[in-house]
């Protein structure tokens, strides 16, 4: 049986795709919408990473490490571009 | 009727995988993130050129691509969940669909590397594509002995332990962690 959670959690994901894909093709490279594409796709890393790998229901260590390590990335592209 | 196997994954000793597979997914996701963060500084020497090198890319096949590996995540935790209830039949099943979608991501690939040869845009080329065909080619090795765990998993899957199907799940989800970081930045932003 699937889950429905992982069902809704694919659905989500292919969405979020599609979006940033065509968000990227038809705007120019504004700051801010790179900064929001970055950000939609931290959010398909999180859905992944809690929902696909059941990090949701690891210790606090691993939850806080991947969500720092994803901050520092995003943030660290942002600040560069 | 089948039994549920449980591990107390709230041990910090014991994430969904094991702790040796999560030391390895850290470091793998700071290497290529490293790489990235190098690729957009490198950006701004020549922002144009870069911009260009990446109009080049084909956005549509980064995309399906995308969807391809994470259809096939979503297949492997599925995959997990049958095999926690030890239902054998459904986990192969799953199992199969899941390199299914690996092997497409593969076909995909190939298409498109195709592509750029025969355009000419090959490693050296300029400084975006050395970084475009080193990320994705460190990527595919990836996605290619994922498909060799699993395939290996499939062959034996009645000798297999829940905590090794986990982490072989793990390293399979880790592909789509690092495409996920890959995606926006090669083929969306510059």
């Amino acid at each position: 049986m699937m889950r429905k959670k992982d069902i809704y959690t694919l659905a989500i994901l292919i969405l979020l795709t599609v979006s940033t894909a065509i968000l990227s093709n038809n705007s120019n490279n504004f700051k801010y919408i790179i900064f929001f594409i970055l950000s939609l796709s931290g959010i398909k890393f999180i859905l992944v990473a809690f929902q696909f790998m059941e990090l949701k229901k690891a210790h606090q260590f691993w939850k806080s490490l991947i969500v720092i390590f994803l901050i520092l990335f995003i943030g660290t592209i942002s600040l560069i571009l | 009727m089948t039994k549920t196997i449980k591990i107390d994954h709230k041990n910090i000793y014991y994430p969904p995988g094991g702790i040796l597979i999560w030391i390895i997914i850290i470091l793998e996701l700071i290497t290529f993130s490293a790489a990235l963060i190098a690729l957009v500084y490198m950006s701004k020497e020549d922002p144009e050129l870069f911009h260009r090198s990446r109009l080049m890319l084909n956005s549509t096949f980064g995309a399906v691509n995308t969807v391809f590996l994470l259809t096939s995540g979503f297949f492997m935790a599925t995959t997990v969940n049958h095999f926690k209830k030890q239902d054998l039949k459904k986990t192969s099943f799953y199992l199969k669909l899941t390199m299914l979608g690996g092997l497409l991501f593969l076909v995909l690939k190939t298409i498109e590397y195709h592509y750029k040869i025969e355009a000419g845009l090959t490693l050296d080329h300029n400084t975006f594509f050395t970084f475009y065909w080193l990320l994705t080619g460190f990527h595919v090795i990836h996605v290619l002995v994922g498909i060799v765990i699993l395939g290996y998993f499939y062959f034996s899957l009645k000798n297999q332990e829940l905590e090794d199907i986990e982490a072989g799940a793990a390293f399979w989800h880790m592909c789509d962690l690092i495409w996920l970081l890959l995606f926006p930045v090669i083929y969306l932003i510059l």
